[in-house]
């Protein structure tokens, strides 16, 4: 496939405990494309974070590789919970990446400074996290990711935690962020509507063992938001076929 | 700023109740000690075995007068500061080892978990053959009281704490080192100001059996001494010094976990 950042090529992988091993992937082989959204949807246990670990180097498969075509790709990880540290003010967690990669100087501060204030986070950067809403914090998170400028973000169920008012308009915000830094990314969720309104492809994983069972691409007009998104009857469409496609 | 009638009700009701809690607790104490006082002025019983108020003031006196008080106090106080400082360095720095090796925690789990049922007091008579009969024994005896449960507090906060933390400094590419100093240390801040506050009495603990069992100075000496001569006036005396100069340590402490909390 041309312009891949990222291919699975038949990864398999087996999770050892005392009490025995669980094939937790089976067989994954799919790409991602430069500045391609792509969400990964399955039941919940289904190995979706394990991929993830996986693809960021923290693990590795029992079988098959993880490739990444177009050389080295620096990634970026957001967690569910945003795990900012409460002792630090928002803009030391937002530097708290190029701090521990030593990358932090006047230029790389400035840049991180800039898009704080981009997103509206410019007023609460003396801030503690316990001062900032749920979705505010989730954003922070972000931008401490965004700060090491990666190609590929990895995103781990990063609404899951927040209210629903809360989780649609920062899907919103998120979204029109990546596309904004022009970022590629995988989504890993468990959220239909979720990954409905914000990819350009959605994967379906199966039950454990995941495997692939479908892939679809979605047909939206460019750069529609996923706020809008699901106003149209094409959402309905998409929702209903993978709603299926897991309950089988 | 201009609070409502309903509001500006509430906050005198909580002063009130402050108040009255405070005064209670005043009172508590004042009946106590005049009851005792009285029960010993009307003979209700043996003012020699019970002792009073008034005898125990007589001989916190006496002390001051023969200047012997000031020694006795700063001996055990120096003892107990040392103990309390060693004790807690010490079980940091073991605590901060024992969550960098993994291996060697996992190893020294059984022992730990002995070593902090074992009554270190036990110890005593171990540590006067080894170190000899003085202060130093003494001071061990402090460290070894409150060693273990400054390590065992501190290291369950290290290693539960913020462990999705950790992951994420490990997405971040953090070393070993980062994550300790920046995630690891300041989540176990919390953990280490309360096993501050544990190691504090332990210490006093350790001093006072270690001076019961050697010295020649110091409250611990001057109970035993007094226990020994029947002068229960001298016993009550020191263990209201005692009384104070622990709960002044303690008030120190927790004015220091408070500075931290900010």
């Amino acid at each position: 496939m041309d312009g891949a950042l990222l291919r699975l090529e038949h990864v398999t992988l087996y999770y050892h405990t005392p009490q025995g091993e669980t094939e937790a992937l089976r067989d994954l082989s799919f790409s991602v494309r430069k500045g391609e959204f792509v969400a990964v949807v399955g039941p919940s246990g289904c190995g979706k974070t394990t991929m993830l670990s996986l693809i960021m180097g923290l693990n590795r498969p029992s079988s098959g590789q993880v490739v990444f075509p177009q050389g080295p790709c620096p990634m970026g990880y957001m967690l569910q919970r945003d795990n900012l540290l409460e002792w630090r003010t928002l803009e030391k967690n937002a530097i708290l990446g190029l701090e521990v990669q030593h990358k932090l100087n006047e230029k790389t501060k400035a840049k991180t400074l800039a898009l704080l204030k981009k997103y509206g986070l410019g007023d609460f950067l003396s801030h503690h996290p316990s001062q900032l809403s749920g979705g505010m914090r989730q954003k922070a998170a972000l931008i401490r990711t965004l700060a090491l400028e990666p190609e590929l973000l990895l995103l781990d169920e990063p609404f899951s935690a927040l209210d629903y008012q809360t989780r649609l308009t920062l899907a919103d915000e998120v979204f029109s962020i990546i596309k904004a830094e022009g970022k590629t990314a995988l989504l890993v969720t468990h959220d239909i509507g979720e990954a409905v309104s914000m990819a350009d492809r959605v994967l379906v994983f199966s039950d454990r063992p995941a495997t692939l069972k479908r892939e679809i691409v979605l047909a939206y007009p460019r750069d529609m938001t996923p706020l809008a998104r699901r106003e149209t009857p094409t959402f309905q469409e998409h929702f209903a076929a993978i709603w299926k496609e897991l309950k089988q | 700023m201009s609070y409502s009638k309903e509001h500006l009700a509430y906050l005198k009701a909580i002063r009130r109740h402050d108040r009255a809690v405070r005064l209670v607790q005043a009172l508590v104490l004042f009946l106590f000690l005049g009851l005792w006082e009285l029960g010993a002025r009307l003979g209700w019983f043996d003012v020699f075995i019970l002792s009073c108020p008034s005898r125990v003031l007589a001989a916190i006196g006496r002390l001051w007068g023969e200047g012997s008080l000031l020694t006795h106090v700063s001996v055990t106080l120096y003892e107990t500061v040392m103990g309390f400082l060693l004790g807690t360095a010490l079980g940091i720095i073991l605590a901060v080892i024992l969550w960098w090796l993994p291996f060697a925690n996992e190893v020294m789990d059984p022992y730990l978990v002995v070593l902090n049922a074992l009554p270190k007091i036990a110890l005593g008579p171990v540590l006067i053959v080894w170190i000899g009969a003085g202060m130093g024994s003494i001071i061990v005896m402090a460290v070894l009281v409150s060693l273990v449960v400054t390590t065992v507090t501190v290291l369950s906060g290290f290693t539960a704490a913020a462990r999705e933390k950790q992951f994420l400094m490990r997405t971040l590419g953090a070393s070993k080192g980062q994550t300790f100093m920046k995630v690891v240390l300041p989540a176990g801040i919390p953990h280490m100001m309360s096993a501050l506050k544990i190691s504090v009495g332990m210490s006093w603990v350790g001093v006072i059996v270690g001076e019961y069992l050697v010295s020649k100075s110091g409250l611990g000496y001057l109970i035993v001494y007094g226990g020994q001569v029947f002068k229960l006036d001298l016993v009550m005396a020191s263990v209201v010094i005692l009384c104070l100069l622990a709960a002044l340590m303690y008030g120190g402490v927790a004015l220091l976990e408070k500075q931290f909390r900010k």
